[in-house]
């Protein structure tokens, strides 16, 4: 998350959109916009001024007006309480509710929304909540507003709505920054275009000459992606290409057809995925965060349920599946959240060997703990992964994150999973780490594994995938064997553009 | 500091903190003579006089005091261990009173209607109490987890219920002793019967009957429960990390289902000991506040098994002393506000204790690029660098 040598003019009354992949710093520009992150160089001018925006309380003082994409709404207060918040009118001292209702009235028939200053904002529908947020915004004095990827939470038909309601900001002379990596929807609305590609703007087009394939290759960018793209030099062995590629023959491990599943929000999430895993390949599934991935391998491992498609995952039936069922097929699991999901901290390292498989021998002797099989096969794995410190005894979240991350890593590959699941397995960790984790998932594979690597870093995805599943709003929009993979179709899958060639 | 120490310290040291606040507390409105003999009055009240009866006195006056003491402290670890075991699958019970209730109530019955030699008896009664115990808790479990309703809500208001139900209508309407020729003014169920009695360990002059020593095994079984057995293992994982419990395959609602039925048998036990052991009945309202208390026994005695039953004998000493304050003036409601204070004082330190614990972690927590995007800065030493293998 950083910006290097990043530019961008913003012209009063029109509306502008920022867009580029996942971390190529569209975020942090207007966190440095909105006076949350302080820039280390580089200069920022308002009516050619030079300005320095120390927290947002300046940036509000200046007219920057900012609408997250995680609400900042007190859901139990009113409409008018929320839009008042901080700078509430009072009368004797007391909160004049009546005034702010009326002012709050006032500001949004002004700019065309309707919203019932008095109803309670958990009472109103995600995108009349965002509503109330541009509001709040707007009675702040915004002349500028930015919009940090506001169509993320939204429906089709609500984020029609919301370009209505930015068009006409405009039309009122207010100037709208629009970030998004939903090309179609962005050159729909915006008049013009600042495409970013790690921390730095490479271009600036206008919406009316541009398509959506132009301007997914500007995203991705025309060159090879190689190791500049994460900041891994090539030669530090991070990251080493496959070198083979033959497709396998193994027996397939899993077969899904049309999978549907909700997401957490309760929309849909899966919307038909179909894809097949062989015994001994790595299956790449890549895509914009947000895209249906992390909701797939939740369907694989049993934690999420499915609403309708079928499938077989290793002999049984993929409908019904639970977390207790998948790993009793063999269906090993490295979820994206280590914390929450992979490990109980707390608990000591050798407890968070046997979770899991605290049923079975060696670690558990009937209904009894088996203390010293576990004792035993905790240190063995311990020294084998190169944990550290290795020492089965200490607090789990005494250990770093990376050593953490090879505990959980370890302890999958030792069960021996014929199915491995892993998502975004080497997030966060240093670059001995990476290489450490992907070697593991390479010798999975040589032992026979089928492993379905959900990942965002498209280099991860490129180096160790045998076949890449490219996913979108839940759909799968591309599927390449290896010799055919191309990275810039497959960056254009990803933003959801058409295949330009078939 | 070992961990261990860490764990105890604070207790031990709110405990004594409370003792001195109050000792202060009593010096400063009367002398602080009064205050020192006072707590000795409480300290012979819960142990015994030991110089009177070492300098030739009479046994009793060590006997008697233990014996109220244990009994108190068998009641309280029992409770204290309800609290406990539904704290360690990430539910707080604070409905321990009203499945006391409840299991006091099934003890009397079963103590006072059914004729069975005493063997028999007294294992009956106590499986009936717990039974009903448990059965009281499995209601504030099943609106948990069928409809997520929070349990500390619901216990509460089951605590009401069963207080509505059975001091307030049963024991003094459908279920009171119906003795030709006795006071018509006494209300509570039936004495039980002689086979349902807890055997007294000490003979007659002291109260020190089987309750304790049942209460002592209680504890230890579940503490090996929770360490040393698989249920207990992911009983601990579900309280601690529920999503991670999921994950790998745990039955998570079992789990926390089971702990809660355990907590109410726990506590349902404790009624019985009460009945079976002192009350010999359930008498017109149960009155003291045991189930309430046992949230503060498992606080103090950090919600570990064992930790609750040294908690519980220490409040057991203190209380049964305390009517002994009273030959000095001093209420003897005492011991109840040194409970308090502690109470208090071990909620500080788990205040205290958890910013120690962020401070000291920091600089062990990996700090990547990447990782953290709230930009915030590692302080202190550099995190522990991971080398690669060749």
């Amino acid at each position: 998350m950083s910006l290097e040598d990043a530019s961008l003019d913003i012209v009063p009354g029109e509306l502008l959109a920022v867009v580029g992949e996942n971390g190529a710093g569209k975020s942090s520009l207007m966190n440095v916009l909105y006076g949350l992150y302080q820039p280390d160089a580089g200069t920022f001018l308002m009516d050619d001024k030079p300005v320095r925006l120390k927290s947002p309380r300046d940036a509000i003082a200046r007219g920057i007006g900012m609408v997250h994409q995680h609400f900042m709404l007190v859901p139990t207060l009113t409409v008018a309480e929320n839009v008042v918040l901080g700078r509430e009118p009072t009368r004797r001292g007391l909160l004049d509710l009546d005034r702010a209702c009326d002012e709050v009235a006032a500001t949004a028939k002004r700019f065309g929304f309707h919203l019932d200053p008095r109803a309670r904002v958990d009472t109103l529908t995600v995108g009349s909540q965002q509503k109330v947020e541009i509001v709040k915004a707007l009675h702040r004095g915004a002349q500028v507003l930015i919009l940090d990827e506001p169509t993320a939470v939204l429906t089709p038909q609500e984020s029609d709505e919301l370009a209505q309601v930015m068009r006409g900001l405009v039309a009122q002379g207010r100037t709208v920054v629009l970030i998004s990596h939903k090309l179609k929807e962005v050159l729909g609305v915006a008049d013009r275009v600042a495409v970013m590609r790690r921390g730095r703007t490479v271009a600036e087009v206008r919406a009316a000459g541009t398509t959506v394939s132009a301007l997914a290759s500007l995203m991705v960018g025309e060159g090879s992606r190689g190791a500049a793209l994460t900041g891994v030099p090539a030669a530090s062995g991070a990251v080493v290409p496959d070198a083979q590629g033959e497709a396998t023959s193994g027996p397939i491990v899993l077969d899904a057809k049309d999978l549907r599943a909700k997401g957490d929000n309760g929309r849909p999430a899966l919307q038909g995925v179909s894809l097949t895993v062989r015994a001994g390949e790595i299956v790449g599934i890549a895509g914009v965060d947000g895209n249906g991935q992390r909701e797939l391998a939740e369907v694989l491992t049993g934690l999420r349920s499915l609403d309708s498609g079928e499938g077989t995952l290793l002999g049984g039936p993929l409908k019904g599946l639970t977390p207790a069922l998948a790993k009793a097929r063999g269906v090993g699991h490295v979820p994206e959240d280590r914390l929450a999901r992979a490990v109980v901290k707390a608990m000591t390292v050798e407890e968070n060997v046997a979770l899991g498989r605290h049923r079975q021998p060696p670690f558990a002797r009937g209904p009894w703990v088996d203390f010293k099989g576990r004792r035993e096969r905790a240190t063995r794995l311990l020294s084998t992964y190169d944990v550290r410190p290795p020492d089965p005894t200490v607090a789990l979240q005494a250990l770093s994150g990376g050593n953490q991350q090879k505990v959980v890593v370890a302890r999958e590959l030792d069960a021996d999973p014929k199915l491995l699941v892993v998502v975004q397995p080497t997030r966060g960790l240093d670059i001995g780490a990476v290489a450490q984790v992907h070697a593991r998932l390479r010798e999975a594979k040589a032992r026979g594994a089928g492993v379905v690597m959900v990942s965002l870093d498209l280099e991860e995805v490129l180096a160790l995938s045998d076949r890449v599943y490219v996913l979108y709003e839940g759909r799968v929009t591309g599927h390449f064997p290896r010799k055919d993979l191309d990275e810039r179709e497959l960056g254009r899958r990803m933003l959801g553009a058409e295949s330009d060639h078939g | 500091m070992g961990e261990r120490t860490r764990q105890i310290l604070p207790s031990v040291l709110s405990v004594l903190l409370a003792l001195a606040v109050c000792w202060l507390t009593i010096a400063l409105t009367r002398d602080a003579d009064t205050a020192t003999r006072a707590y000795l009055q409480m300290l012979w009240g819960g142990v015994g006089n030991w110089p009177a009866f070492l300098d030739g006195g009479n046994a009793n006056a060590v006997l008697r005091p233990l014996g109220e003491a244990a009994m108190k402290a068998a009641i309280l670890t029992l409770t204290g261990l309800s609290v406990a075991v539904a704290f360690k699958v990430g539910l707080f019970n604070i409905g321990a009173q009203g499945q006391m209730i409840w299991g006091a109530l099934a003890a009397a019955l079963v103590g006072a209607h059914v004729s069975l030699p005493g063997v028999v008896h007294v294992p009956l009664a106590l499986l009936a109490a717990a039974l009903a115990g448990a059965t009281w808790s499995s209601i504030a479990a099943v609106l948990k987890l069928k409809r997520g309703v929070h349990e500390v809500i619901s216990t509460i208001m089951l605590n009401w219920v069963a207080v509505s139900l059975v001091d307030n209508w049963l024991v003094i309407g459908p279920l009171r002793a119906v003795a030709e020729g006795q006071q018509s003014s006494i209300t509570g169920t039936a004495e039980i019967l002689a086979t349902a009695q807890l055997p007294r360990l000490l003979g007659d002059s002291s109260r020190l009957n089987l309750g304790f020593p049942l209460a002592l095994v209680a504890a230890l079984g579940v503490w090996v429960w929770l360490t040393r057995t698989r249920a207990g293992y992911e009983t601990r994982a579900v309280g601690l990390t529920p999503e991670a419990a999921r994950a790998a395959g745990i039955p998570t609602q079992t789990r926390a289902g089971g702990a809660m039925a355990l907590a109410g048998a726990l506590a349902g036990l404790a009624g019985a000991v009460l009945v079976l052991g002192t009350e010999g009945r359930y008498p017109g309202s149960l009155g003291a506040p045991y189930g309430f208390d046992g949230i503060a026994i498992a606080l103090i005695g950090n919600n570990h098994p064992l930790g609750a039953a040294v908690s519980a004998a220490v409040f057991g000493i203190l209380r049964a002393g305390g009517t002994r304050m009273q030959l000095l003036g001093v209420h003897k409601s005492f011991p109840e506000l040194i409970q308090g204070f502690a109470l208090l004082f071990v909620a500080g330190r788990m205040v205290w204790l958890a910013v120690l614990r962020r401070r000291r972690e920091q600089p062990t927590r990996e700090q990547p690029s990447g990782e953290q995007p709230s930009g915030e800065q590692p302080s202190g030493e550099q995190p522990v660098a991971e080398v690669p293998r060749a």
